[in-house]
């Protein structure tokens, strides 16, 4: 038992613990009068309620006063309940891709925990960057990004979350008291995320972008058009987003080598590599060159998944190893976000609050472009990536026809903000992974994504009046 | 009229100092071999009175039976008095065959619960030297009662009402803990299955952390005795405290639990009569300063012990009583939570000595079962408010 007793005055302590039901009580009355209100003009009642409930979900992601799971299970129920989506398509929605791909990421990186492999690769970096904690947490944030460019952030993040996790418990950091644990999670979340936005490999969201262009318009956008569109957003980003990092959490260690001798000892322990690690090595290399060459034909989760059962099959994990590592809040999470994305989509409730918050504004190309990536960059942290370009990117590209603007631009105002998310662990797995850490809590990752939240608005928009016009891309 | 035989609090204070000769055979029966017998004096103020000491036989006083009344008289002057019932608990046992009596003591308002009656100065013999055995602690490997015998002798304390605070007591014990470790299932057992208030008799931890975890668990009320205030007689006096502990340790724990205990629950023995009564008085205005609750306890000396001292006079010693009771007014610390003990005279009883005035209606019902219960949620509220667990819990 650890308590801490507080001393602060006793009207203190109980104003606070009012503070919960008074809360709950003032949320259900928000979302009743929600729904109470006529429907405006241009909405449907389903999309009134899909909104009554993103606003109470959004309520409780951004504060966490119930588990984020639960936020989303909260989800789950009241979307069928208030008849947003059937019964049965809701729960269909679970079974979306990137649920089953966070499980397979689980799974994998358990294998990965459990046959030590990670451990090693972890000692061994400890040990090629021990000199410094600042290098190492550069390393990280650079490899993650690198990395990033020509496979799935989510992979990436999937990937090096066992090798962080085995860094941060080498150095014997404490989970969520650490500034030194909180830089390596969001180094590693930062990393994918900036690196993620570079190419059309880093995530599902670009491709999913330009195939509805292409649809609508009959356009299209090369994949080097876009690299060199988005490569100074990127390298700007890198460099301010790591100086932010290491400003918003001080470092609180002196160094790594501290840990070094430990490490050592713990390396000699190891012993030679053997077989479980050489064979889940294998399977984890086969299936990162699978999500590199093969993910947008077979799919990530089913490359994921493939895996999985290859690692059962080899006998190199059971299952009773394998359920500590599989977060199901996380899973639980996501899957709810999912959901609450889609119920918003099909009710038809984002297109309306983007025709009636964005309609006014968006007068010109610049505010168009300005508006749009404000909207997606908002979005994104509470919906997935690919939700908010369903959602954003057909009413864009229309407003966009009206004001006679490339609609390319559109989808670029969209689809490279849709990716940069840095407030929240449900805006994107590698969040969600570094969050299931426990070294850095939601509010933390709110407190510094929110300067780089806006930093990167800023910079996009940046560079698309003074970059984009130089590479034949002006409006 | 006697001397101090028309005012309760003084008269309480002289009886234990000087004891009684109890002649009636009535009496004697009632009093059945013990060292001491309680008794009910004027304004419900109890007190335990030494009838069997060698002292005693020169004490004026005497209980006088009328029919069924009883009254004490010293020759001059006489009041009535209630006999107080030994508890019905006493001739009851544990499933095990324990006697309740051997587990726990009533003396009065709480009922001393002794789950080891193992002190381990005994075995390094550094001992304090007055102890008498008040709690019948002792050196040796004596007999650890398990936490259902405990649970038992509570349950049958509480079920007659006999007691409505529980008072757990240890005494020393190697380790940094001060003796919480081993009183922790206790406590928590108690606190589980009873609604009633927990008051702990301990020695200082080493570490801070200790305290909090006392206060976490469910201890309502804590007791660090420091017994004697003087840096050179607690030394020749409690040489075990003095020496594994240190007097400098027994301030600092003193202080920091009145920071986390409710105003009022944390107090500190000072033996009156082992020390100068200037030296007491210093005691009191350092306790009461930090908020702790000095309680006075009057030495009693016994023929068997190694320690001789003569007695203190009530002239003496009454002086120290007021002034404790003005300390614990200036001082603002609340004396409700230690009162109406047999063995000891109370912060409470002196108020009638120095303002000469009747409890108020908050005394009444501090006195009630009301009271109690309202003591009860309001140590559970403030506990639930207070106590915050510091083990990190995210959950995503």
């Amino acid at each position: 038992m650890s308590v801490k007793i507080d001393t602060r005055p006793i009207w203190v302590l109980l104003g606070l613990k009012a503070l919960r039901p008074l809360f709950f009580v003032t949320l259900a009355a928000s979302f009743l009068y929600i729904l109470g209100m006529t429907t405006p003009e241009g909405l449907t009642p389903e999309g009134q309620k899909a909104i009554a409930v993103f606003a109470v979900c959004l309520v409780l992601w951004v504060t966490n006063v119930i588990p984020l799971a639960i936020t989303s299970i909260l989800a789950i129920v009241l979307v069928p309940f208030l008849g947003v989506l059937s019964t049965r398509e809701t729960y269909a929605l679970f079974g979306n891709e990137a649920v089953f791909f966070i499980l397979g990421a689980f799974i994998l990186a358990g294998a990965v925990m459990g046959s030590g492999l990670s451990t090693r690769i972890a000692l061994y970096m400890l040990s090629r960057f021990g000199s410094s904690p600042k290098k190492l947490v550069l390393a990280i944030f650079l490899l993650s990004a690198a990395l990033s460019f020509f496979m799935s952030e989510h992979a990436v993040a999937a990937m090096l979350f066992p090798i962080v996790l085995e860094i941060s418990k080498s150095l014997g950091i404490r989970p969520g008291r650490s500034n030194y644990g909180k830089l390596l999670f969001l180094a590693l979340a930062w990393g994918c995320v900036i690196g993620g936005i570079a190419t059309f490999l880093g995530g599902a969201r670009v491709p999913l972008a330009v195939g509805i262009l292409n649809e609508m318009t009959g356009q299209t956008i090369g994949f080097l058009d876009y690299a060199v569109a988005v490569f100074p957003l990127v390298v700007i980003l890198l460099i301010l987003g790591f100086i932010i990092l290491m400003r918003s959490f001080p470092m609180d260690i002196q160094g790594v080598e501290g840990a070094a001798e430990a490490l050592g000892k713990k390396l000699k322990a190891l012993g030679k590599v053997r077989y479980t690690e050489y064979a889940v090595g294998v399977v984890m290399l086969a299936t990162v060159l699978a999500w590199m060459f093969l993910g947008r034909r077979l799919g990530l989760s089913s490359i994921a998944l493939t895996s999985v059962v290859f690692l059962f099959v080899l006998k190199l994990v059971r299952w009773k190893d394998i359920e500590e590592y599989v977060n199901w809040g996380i899973i639980l999470m996501y899957g709810g976000a999912i959901i609450l994305g889609s119920s918003l989509h099909k009710s038809g409730a984002a297109e309306w609050m983007v025709n009636g918050m964005v309609g006014s504004w968006a007068t010109s190309p610049w505010s168009v472009i300005l508006v749009f990536s404000l909207l997606a960059l908002f979005l994104t942290e509470g919906m997935s990536n690919a939700a908010v370009i369903a959602v954003l990117l057909p009413a864009s590209i229309a407003i966009a026809d009206k004001l006679a603007l490339d609609p390319a631009l559109v989808t670029f105002a969209i689809a490279v903000p849709a990716g940069l998310a840095f407030m929240f662990p449900m805006s994107t797995p590698a969040n969600a992974l570094a969050a299931s850490s426990n070294y850095i809590s939601m509010r933390d990752m709110m407190r510094a994504g929110v300067i780089v939240n806006v930093l990167a608005w800023v910079l996009f928009n940046l560079v698309a009046a003074f970059w984009w016009p130089l590479i034949g891309m002006g409006y | 009229m006697g001397k101090y035989i028309d005012k309760p609090a003084s008269l309480k204070i002289d009886l234990m100092l000087r004891g009684i000769r109890i002649e009636d055979p009535v009496v004697q029966a009632w009093a059945c071999g013990s060292s001491g017998i309680d008794i009910l004096l004027p304004r419900d103020t109890l007190v335990n009175i030494p009838c069997r000491e060698v002292f005693t036989r020169n004490s004026p006083y005497t209980i006088r039976r009328s029919g069924e009344d009883y009254f004490i008289t010293d020759g001059k002057g006489e009041v009535p008095v209630k006999l107080v019932p030994k508890p019905a608990f006493c001739g009851g046992s544990t499933s095990t065959g324990v006697p309740f009596r051997d587990i726990a003591a009533s003396h009065g308002s709480y009922t001393v619960v002794t789950p080891s009656k193992r002190c381990d100065f005994f075995n390094r013999s550094i001992e304090c030297r007055y102890c008498a055995g008040n709690f019948n602690v002792a050196g040796g490997p004596d007999r650890v009662y398990t936490v259902d015998e405990v649970i038992e002798t509570v349950g049958a304390v509480l079920k007659e009402k006999a007691s409505g605070i529980i008072y757990l007591s240890i005494g020393f014990s190697p380790g940094d803990d001060g003796g919480i470790e081993f009183l922790k299932p206790y406590i928590t057992a108690v606190k589980k299955n009873f609604n009633c208030l927990v008051a702990v008799e301990a020695l200082p931890p080493r570490e801070n952390r200790w305290i909090d975890e006392t206060y976490a668990i469910g201890a309502d009320s804590v007791l660090y005795n420091l017994e004697i205030f003087d840096k050179e007689l607690f030394e020749i006096i409690c040489p075990g405290r003095a020496a594994l502990i240190g007097r400098k340790r027994y301030m600092e724990a003193l202080g920091y639990a009145a920071k986390i205990f409710p105003n009022g629950t944390v107090a500190s023995h000072l033996i009156v009569g082992l020390e100068p009564p200037g030296s007491t008085c210093m005691g009191i205005d350092c306790l009461t300063d930090m908020g702790v609750v000095p309680v006075l306890p009057i030495y009693r000396p016994s023929s068997e012990k190694d320690l001789r001292i003569e007695p203190l006079t009530t002239e003496i010693i009454l002086p120290v009583y007021k002034h404790l009771y003005k300390a614990i007014k200036k001082k603002k610390v609340n004396l409700n939570w230690v009162r109406d003990l047999s063995m000891v005279t109370t912060p409470a009883e002196i108020k009638d000595l120095v303002d000469d005035s009747k409890g108020g209606l908050m005394d009444s019902f501090y006195k009630s079962r009301l009271g109690m219960k309202t003591a009860w949620g309001l140590s559970s509220l403030r506990r639930k408010l207070r106590v915050v667990d510091k083990d990190p819990e995210h959950e995503h």
